[in-house]
């Protein structure tokens, strides 16, 4: 199922491949004549690598990185670029003879899409890895840019009706999932939900956006590929969005190798429509696509320069151990010393390039801020030269080859850390192949009560009891609490089989200082042996847990997806069904022959007859027939 | 089928049938003797097989292990420290909170789950980069092993591979290391609590490695693999062959069912036999006998196997022990699918052979017919003519069946509770000597009844082999034999019977085909850990420890049968003038 896209990838480039091999042998005597042209030209861009374009040529285009410290050497780098589109009017057909449509820095592949789909907002998320928010706080912009693992996609459309709205996100799903080399497309009406209290429907609402007709309306909807594998296919797509293509810019020192190395990754895709609305001013009513893509990495600095050095970790050399010297510790023994809370890398070791470059085509030069404490320092490296700057950010202005050069001597030491607001974690619970439960665990370490929305999309084949949800909480300040004291509302659309997931979002509010469960238990549907996919004893992974912080910040968080095992049949069943059912039809021809074509005799004149079929019979008749012939019969 | 109507035909007319029916105890008879033949001929050349790979994506011992030199240094390193333990007599609290500090260093998530009935157990989660933190691998290290030593070795080279581990970016399942204080009750009560109530989990555990070193030395001669599970359980084989292949790989000997370091080697017709024997045994017994850590893990769709290094004269140094978890760890790792491709039903005959269920299975089937074959005897050759099924009879030995189940409901749960093997000894001496005590003549039992009972008797045992054999072969095929000898009880009444020879045979029948009796004798015959009287109290403990239901199969399957039979040799009214009424036909 999933490796279809993924196939279709390869197959495509090793025909691409093809076609260069072919194209190079043609055109290699081509290429010999023009090689000592080229010689010239090629020193000439030694000096000169980078295209320059001619002044005045500037978009809204921006873009910046920002690398935090995380604690225990984990490193938190934040690309954004963000562009935005040319004006229009919605409503106002652009298919005229007399206009033409130009993209500039807007991806050519997204506005027509958006419009053709009637899109007014796109998000899309590839995440996977694990969060440590225990120890590194907070998700980066609050978690409101990254997704559950695998692939989540929420979007809104104008429709006429809700089916019309579907129709036109199964077509937006179709195209992205060709766009982005993803399973998207495997996206149906039973995994798509209307969220009601989680996205922020109500201000996208009030936020105005704009309708083509306005009759239709506007819809919000969700869903999620859990645990869809990410990996460059979906890279090279979201570099190939931005203007500069992944060449120039901070955008060069994204590569897969490197990215999805990371202890945990995330590719966000937002795009919003936002208008004018004022009648005061002369475009009122003029509308343009935003589009801001992320990629947000953290990664463990000393394992990666480590991997720098040697692939294979293999054991250290004995002189290289780092002992605890306050233990024993000779050439034979070494309790490993805590964590090296010293630390100097540059980045082009941790992503194995160099910034080419800044970018020509914005109206401000790429950025690259370091958000360190004083125990950090950060320099810029240009050519030989290290230069540092007061805020630690530094602007590439010149097309030339940037590194960033980063030293501490006490790691441990980061800018203040912000807490998350609450934990969350979830897992399946239960024995046995028919029934289950799940539990979520809300913890509050914080000296407020939380509110949250909780939004959980169960696939129909996990037939949840409402009834029987229950709820647990340790602090025994509030142990008088009951289920309905927690759960301030909740909205609840019951699957339908294989038509509709089931939804589940409740307003929950989680007082201070405490941990609160909720379970309930499910049932587990028994799927058509064509429903399962090729690897069936893989389990179903079943999509995160989307909380999000309404009271005190506004946060988002999703737990891990989980692995739910439906009983599996063993698929070479049907094999010894035929067989036995064979050998039974078989039977019964057998005997339903018999009776219609025998005859019905009684046991003696079975007797009779057999006593004529023996040997001895038969001879005594040959015998008989011959003496006979001969006269000799009495 | 003309054939079979003509053998058919010629049977009634010989008038076989009756004759063969006479027959029937001695066709039970036979039948016993080709289940023990079939069990013999299992470890004949041709009969077993070799053991291999299912699982493609396994590939045992394919990539190169680096567990070795300086990691050695590291391992001592944390061996010397947990000397200290064993040294200052740390306390539970403070050793795990030191180890979980040690972890930590190294980015492992720790937690202790603290158990209501039983002590308290630390764990881990690594969380992998490469994983979607929906399977973990779990490596569990009692602190003290099933033999109560304290496990310094295995605590050491735990501590020392997860630390190696973490350095690796090839995991694609959570890895969770467990230091639980002992292999069995708080072990299992964390592996309870991980499905059920517990915070901070990595996700459904695919496979679990339970490590056993309990020396403080550096090397090791052979390695011992546990694998049977509670009730009859089995890892899969594919995870069993990843463990013995990647042990042999690294040049370690495998010894499995406990076989002494002398007899590794023997390969032949009598130790295959001795290997399969001793399977059975510590299938039939596993969680009874001296746990090892893989059967707390039972259940749950858990493959587990545990290692134990056993001597330490040997010339195979601890990170070569080490290597055999990060082989397996890596094999596991490997996969996309639960462990589904190989058996979950299997005999083992010697490290690389094995026989799957098709073989050993047939047995057991048979057994459990003799017992059926006997009950129709009782039901056919009766002096009262053509057997009527439904008759009051049969309602009498129902309604007895049915009060017996629930005697020996109340009387199994009761031991739970009270368990004095006094008593329940005492008791069942008295039960086979009642027949003999009470001179008084029972009115309620007539001797039509006796022959009834039989016929339930037998039945219900029959039933209760076969609804066990699939799930537990070993139980139900030791649970047969042992209680074959009531079947050659004779009724009291019946003529045979009535002399003081056939009298003091029934006794011993009935003594030695008693449930209590003949666990006693078998354990105390076949098992070393199990003199004396010791069995009743590991059976309960089996159960409120581990959920092992051992116990109850035999209070509710074997003893209610038991308790039939005993009833059909009550004295009872000799029915003499059913006699007379056949004398006069």
């Amino acid at each position: 199922m999933f490796g279809l896209s993924k196939r279709c990838n390869v197959v495509q480039l090793a025909s691409a491949l093809l076609m260069l091999v072919a194209h190079l042998a043609t055109a290699q005597e081509e290429v010999e004549n023009k090689i000592q042209e080229e010689d010239q030209v090629e020193a000439v861009q030694d000096r000169q690598p980078f295209r320059v374009l001619s002044d005045g040529m500037q978009y809204p285009y921006k873009e910046t990185l920002d690398v935090t410290p995380l604690p225990h050497n984990h490193l938190l780098s934040s690309f954004e670029f963000e562009m935005s589109s040319k004006p229009f009017f919605p409503g106002v057909s652009s298919s005229g003879y007399d206009q033409y449509d130009h993209y500039t820095v807007f991806p050519r592949a997204i506005e027509p899409l958006l419009r053709r789909t009637f899109t007014k907002q796109l998000h899309l998320r590839f995440t996977r890895g694990y969060w440590n928010s225990e120890e590194w706080g907070r998700l980066p912009h609050d978690g409101f840019k990254s997704g559950g693992s695998g692939v989540e996609l929420w979007a809104v459309v104008e429709g006429s009706s809700k089916e019309d709205a579907y129709n036109k996100w199964k077509s937006l799903a179709n195209t992205l999932s060709g766009m982005f080399c993803a399973s998207i497309n495997f996206i149906g009406a039973s995994d798509t939900n209307y969220p009601m209290y989680s996205f922020k429907p109500d201000e996208l609402r009030k936020e105005g956006l704009p309708l083509f007709d306005s009759e239709n309306e506007l819809f919000l909807m969700h869903a999620s590929l859990a645990n869809e594998p990410i990996c460059t296919e979906n890279l090279t797509p979201l570099l190939k969005l931005l203007p500069s293509k992944g060449k120039s810019g901070i955008s060069s020192l994204l590569d897969g190798h490197k990215i999805f190395d990371s202890v945990w990754h995330n590719m966000a895709i937002d795009v919003t429509t936002t208008c004018i609305n004022n009648p005061k001013f002369e475009n009122d009513g003029e509308c343009r696509f935003e589009m801001q893509a992320n990629v947000d990495m953290a990664v463990h600095v000393p394992s990666i320069l480590a991997r720098n050095k040697n692939p294979i970790p293999k054991p250290l050399d004995g002189n290289e151990l780092h002992c605890d010297l306050s233990k024993p510790y000779d050439a034979y023994q070494c309790f490993p010393a805590p964590a090296q809370t010293e630390i100097q890398f540059t980045l082009s070791e941790l992503f194995g390039r160099n910034i080419s470059g800044s970018n020509d085509l914005s109206f401000t030069h790429s950025r690259i801020c370091a958000h360190i404490s004083d125990n950090w320092l950060a320099t810029i490296k240009l050519d030989d030269g290290l230069f540092g700057t007061d805020d630690n950010c530094f602007e590439l202005t010149e097309n030339r080859f940037y590194d960033i050069y980063m030293e501490s001597g006490s790691t441990d030491v980061i800018l203040d850390k912000k807490e998350a607001p609450i934990y969350v974690s979830r897992s399946l619970t239960g024995y046995g192949q028919d029934h289950g439960g799940l539990r979520a665990v809300f913890n509050n370490p914080s000296d407020e009560t939380v509110r949250l929305s909780y939004y959980e999309s169960l696939p129909w084949f996990m037939r949840i009891y409402l009834s029987t949800l229950e709820m647990d909480i340790t602090s025994e300040e509030y142990a008088q609490l009951t289920l309905n004291d927690i759960i301030e509302s909740q909205y609840y659309v019951p699957a339908i089989d294989r038509k509709r997931s089931t939804q589940l979002e409740f307003v929950l509010a989680i007082p201070p200082r405490s941990t609160v469960a909720l379970s309930y238990q499910f049932d587990k549907a028994i799927l058509h042996f064509t429903e399962y996919p090729p690897d069936a004893n893989h389990g179903f992974e079943i999509e995160s847990l989307v909380v999000t912080i309404l009271d005190p910040v506004p946060y988002q968080l999703r737990t891990s997806t989980l692995l739910l095992y439906l009983s599996t049949p063993d698929f070479s069943m049907p094999y010894n069904v035929i067989i036995i059912s064979s050998t039974v039809m078989g039977l019964i021809f057998g005997t339903l022959y018999n009776l219609l074509t025998k005859k019905m005799v009684t046991l003696e004149e079975a007797e009779k007859v057999l006593a004529t079929r023996t040997i001895k019979y038969k001879l005594l008749m040959v015998k008989n027939r011959i003496l006979s012939k001969l006269g000799l019969l009495k | 089928m003309g054939l079979l109507t003509n053998i058919h035909r010629k049977i009634i007319a010989m008038g076989l049938v009756p004759k063969l029916l006479k027959q029937l105890p001695n066709f039970g008879k036979v039948l016993l003797l080709v289940s023990f033949v079939m069990m013999a001929i299992i470890p004949l050349d041709g009969q077993y097989r070799r053991t291999y790979i299912s699982e493609n994506a396994l590939m045992p011992s394919q990539a190169y292990s680096y567990f070795r030199e300086s990691e050695w240094n590291v391992v001592r390193g944390y061996r010397t420290q947990i000397e200290e333990f064993v040294k200052n007599g740390t306390s539970m609290e403070d050793r795990n909170k030191l180890v979980a500090s040690w972890l930590q260093d190294f980015g492992v998530k720790t937690s202790v789950y603290h158990s209501e009935k039983h002590n308290d157990t630390l764990y881990g989660i690594l969380h992998t980069p490469r994983g979607d933190g929906t399977e973990a691998i779990v490596l569990s290290i009692p602190w003290y092993n099933g033999d109560g030593d304290f496990n310094v070795g295995g605590a050491a080279l735990g501590l020392g591979l997860f630390r190696y581990f973490s350095r690796w970016p090839v995991w694609s399942k959570n890895l969770m290391i467990v230091f639980s204080e002992d292999p069995r009750e708080s072990l299992r009560d964390w592996v309870n609590a991980y499905h059920t109530s517990m915070d901070l989990t990595g996700g459904s555990i695919e496979a679990a490695i339970t490590l056993d070193y309990a020396g403080n030395g550096d090397f090791l001669d052979y390695v011992e693999v546990y694998y049977d599970g509670l009730n009859g359980e089995l890892p899969n084989l594919d995870l069993l062959n990843v463990a013995i292949q990647v042990t042999q790989h690294e040049g370690m000997k495998v010894s499995l069912n406990g076989i002494e370091k002398d007899q590794i080697d023997e390969n032949d017709y009598f130790s295959r036999l001795r290997t399969m024997g001793l399977g059975i045994r510590d299938s039939t017994l596993a969680g009874i006998k001296k746990t090892h850590g893989n059967e707390a893990f039972s259940g749950w769709r858990i493959q587990a196997v545990t290692l134990k290094a056993c001597g330490n004269e040997g010339n195979i140094d601890i990170t070569t022990f080490g290597r055999v978890p990060e082989a397996i760890f890596r094999s596991v790792n490997n996969l996309l699918e639960k462990f589904h491709q190989s058996f979950f039903f299997y005999l083992i005959l010697a490290p690389k052979n094995f026989v799957s269920i098709s073989s050993y299975l047939p047995s057991a089937v048979i057994v459990s017919i003799v017992y059926a074959t006997f009950s129709l005897d009782a039901l056919v050759n009766t002096p009262f003519g053509s057997p009527i099924f439904y008759n009051t009879e049969s309602l009498l030995s129902l309604i007895i069946l049915s009060v017996i189940l629930i005697v020996s409901y109340l009387f199994s749960q009761a031991f739970v509770y009270f368990p004095n093997t006094e008593v329940l000894l005492g008791i069942n001496a008295i039960l086979i000597l009642i027949p003999y005590i009470l001179k008084q003549k029972s009115s309620l039992l007539n001797e039509a009844l006796t022959y009834r009972l039989r016929v339930f008797g037998y039945l219900y045992m029959s039933l209760v082999l076969t609804s066990l054999l699939v799930i537990n072969f070993a139980l139900a095929f030791v649970m047969g034999v042992l209680a074959a000898p009531m079947l050659l009880v004779q009724t009291q009444s019946s003529g045979v019977a009535r002399n003081t020879k056939s009298a003091i045979r029934n006794i011993i029948l009935l003594a030695i085909s008693n449930p209590y009796f003949s666990i006693l004798i078998i354990s105390n015959l076949t098992d070393t850990e199990m003199a004396g009287t010791v069995i009743f109290s590991k059976l309960v403990s089996a159960w409120s420890d581990l959920h092992c239901w051992t116990w109850f199969v035999v209070c509710i399957g074997w003893f209610p049968a038991w308790l039939l039979i005993l009833l059909s040799c009550l004295q009872c009214p000799s029915s003499s003038n059913v006699d007379e009424q056949k004398k006069t036909q």
